[in-house]
């Protein structure tokens, strides 16, 4: 078994439902977000069965890999997926408002399974070992993706959000194929595998070539996580697109991102001609990340513009570790981070996205008094906001003191002290929201339902961030 | 390194003469074109004398587009099909069974999207 049959094994998933969806004359489309969550559920099962790498030599082994880090990723895109589906259904009356539909139910299906597909693109990413691979399954994610966040069609602000990604997607989409093209064209190769050995046959005058072709790879993947100066889109996009699409962009769609970025720079970080710049940038990029993320978030009024920010900051932390990708632990204490980033941002979009269909509306005011009004959904904010802060015995602590710790050895000490800075400048924004949960008045006492979906989900993610806040062995032990 | 550069060589030539050939028509037009007066008829495209009849850029269906789309998909990716057989021939000695099921696959993905493109209406030119 390698993770290649898992990626097939959800292609013909969104295939038969995607079937299912046409031919079957049932209205009821919510049923297809089951489907799609208990078969991802099912594959998310079959990772565990131990995975081996294709066979040296055969076709599949110049394309993709499955080590540690692929396959931890895999389940971690897959477990965001089956968040996302079974946000969907709740989802579906505010999808019926901004969607013209011809048919009882039109459009709402394939809300359900689009993210199928993203979650197959997304999978062949994280265990790409290719850069022409890597090319392929990040489009089958983004253009997938692009209609995503553009599909409450007679909503303006998700026309942007989706017009702003497509043009800006495109964008990174030019810059990474040019600098693969630089890449190939100095080494002679677009295999990960085989570039250290392709580098250090190079004479001296390829490497300025070659570093343009890993500066505008690091450009487009810096626009795919979100770092500074890449980051202008988060906002926009965030603050458009559908709440369920928000919450998956900013977890899944980054996971991938980070996990090519540790590939490129795990094969790059040993070469002395190349890893000092390389090096250099890293850092600087975590720097400016950490600063704009979180000091742009402070103002911020519009709970999707605040987590759109906050992301970007974590974004900022998790550059930090890679920064440091030369230690052994630095790529533990990035999945560590992830696990525990996709149980807090989940938890705080689903609370989200039961708020402003109560309430009509994304800004932080609607949270007031939401204490009083479902104790259930602010305690789980409370919860989420605790841990992306990073408040003890929550799994954005340890996320956080893991990459301090990765930091710190490696001699990061500006990086780790301008964290330190950071982390503060993050209670304040994340507990504005909280203040506006326990300590303002609700503008009416009426209770917010929440439905079961959610409410399990609620449950199951509020149970990860202490449970990875307490006991993250496991985690790190998938990964070492 | 100054061989490897040849077989671009024609290529700027190419572009040269491209843009030169842009550049001097166009340049030429401006010199050489500004005699008499112009006024608004004259900026009119000729049409036999008569006047052009609706506007240059009419309004089309857009239908259109979608029909555009769906030759893109399965017109162009079929054409992925040829090099398949004609670049990958000693692959095809070693792996052909496989590539058989690769062609096979990608051509059901393909079907399964002409499906749903049918199902939903995409080829209704009534609608």
């Amino acid at each position: 078994m390698n993770t290649l049959y898992l990626e097939i094994a959800v292609v013909v998933l969104g295939i038969i439902l995607l079937m299912v969806e046409s031919y079957s004359a049932s209205a009821n489309k919510a049923r297809l977000a089951w489907i799609g969550a208990i078969g991802l559920f099912g594959v998310l099962l079959l990772s565990f069965i131990p995975q081996h790498a294709p066979a040296p030599g055969s076709p599949a082994a110049a394309f993709i890999t499955s080590d540690l880090l692929s396959v931890f990723f895999v389940r971690l895109i897959l477990a965001a997926t089956i968040v996302f589906l079974l946000t969907v259904p709740s989802f579906f009356p505010a999808l019926r408002i901004s969607l013209p539909a011809e048919r009882e139910g039109g459009g709402l299906g394939e809300f359900a399974i689009l993210p199928i597909f993203v979650c197959a693109g997304l999978m062949w990413m994280v265990s790409a070992v290719d850069f022409i691979m890597i090319f392929v399954s990040l489009e089958l994610a983004t253009i997938t993706l692009y209609i995503l966040a553009t599909y409450l069609r007679q909503n303006t602000a998700s026309l942007e959000s989706g017009t702003k990604f497509l043009i800006l997607g495109a964008l990174s989409t030019g810059f990474i194929v040019y600098g693969i093209s630089w890449l190939f064209g100095t080494t002679g190769t677009t295999n990960l595998l085989a570039l250290p050995s392709a580098i250090a046959a190079l004479p001296e005058a390829a490497v300025t070539p070659l570093l343009f072709g890993i500066g505008m790879i690091l450009v487009a993947l810096s626009f795919k996580i979100s770092a500074f100066p890449f980051q202008f889109w988060v906002p926009d996009v965030y603050q458009g697109a559908p709440t369920p699409v928000t919450s998956y962009l900013s977890v899944a769609s980054k996971a991938a991102g980070f996990v090519v970025l540790i590939r490129l720079l795990g094969a790059l970080w040993a070469i002395p001609a190349v890893s000092h710049q390389i090096h250099a940038v890293i850092t600087l990029l975590a720097a400016l990340t950490l600063i704009f993320g979180n000091f742009a978030a402070i103002p911020q009024t519009n709970m999707k513009r605040l987590l759109g920010y906050s992301s970007v900051a974590h974004a900022g932390y998790l550059l930090m570790a890679v920064a440091s990708l030369s230690s052994k632990m630095a790529v533990p204490a990035i999945g560590f981070y992830f696990a525990g980033y996709l149980a807090m941002t989940m938890l705080s979009f689903v609370v989200l996205q039961v708020v402003s269909e109560a309430t009509g509306g994304d800004e932080i005011s609607r949270f007031n008094g939401l204490g009083r009004r479902s104790p259930l959904l602010a305690g789980a904010m409370l919860l989420a906001a605790a841990s992306l802060a990073g408040i003890p015995f929550t799994a954005g602590f340890i996320g956080k003191l893991l990459v301090f710790e990765v930091a710190l050895k490696q001699g990061h000490y500006g990086l780790v002290a301008l964290g330190c800075v950071t982390v503060a400048a993050g209670f304040y924004y994340y507990f504005k929201v909280i203040r506006a949960m326990y300590w303002q008045q609700p503008a009416e006492e009426t209770s917010i339902a929440v439905p079961g979906a959610l409410r399990f989900l609620i449950a199951v993610l509020g149970a990860a961030i202490i449970a990875f806040g307490v006991y993250p062995a496991p985690i790190l032990a998938a990964l070492r | 390194m100054e061989h490897s550069l040849d077989p671009y060589a024609s290529l700027l030539i190419h572009i040269v003469s491209g843009v030169g050939f842009a550049l001097t028509t166009w340049v030429g037009s401006l010199l050489l074109g500004r005699v008499g007066r112009a006024t608004g008829v004259k900026n009119v495209p000729y049409e036999c004398g008569m006047l052009p009849e609706p506007g240059p850029q009419p309004r089309f269906s857009v239908k259109f587009y979608l029909v555009a789309m769906l030759f893109i998909l399965f017109d162009i990716e079929i054409v992925f099909l040829y090099p398949w057989s004609v670049v990958y021939r000693e692959y095809l000695q070693q792996y052909g069974v496989e590539i058989l099921g690769v062609l096979a696959t990608f051509t059901a993905i393909l079907f399964a999207g002409y499906l749903y493109a049918i199902r939903k209406g995409a080829l209704d030119w009534s609608k």
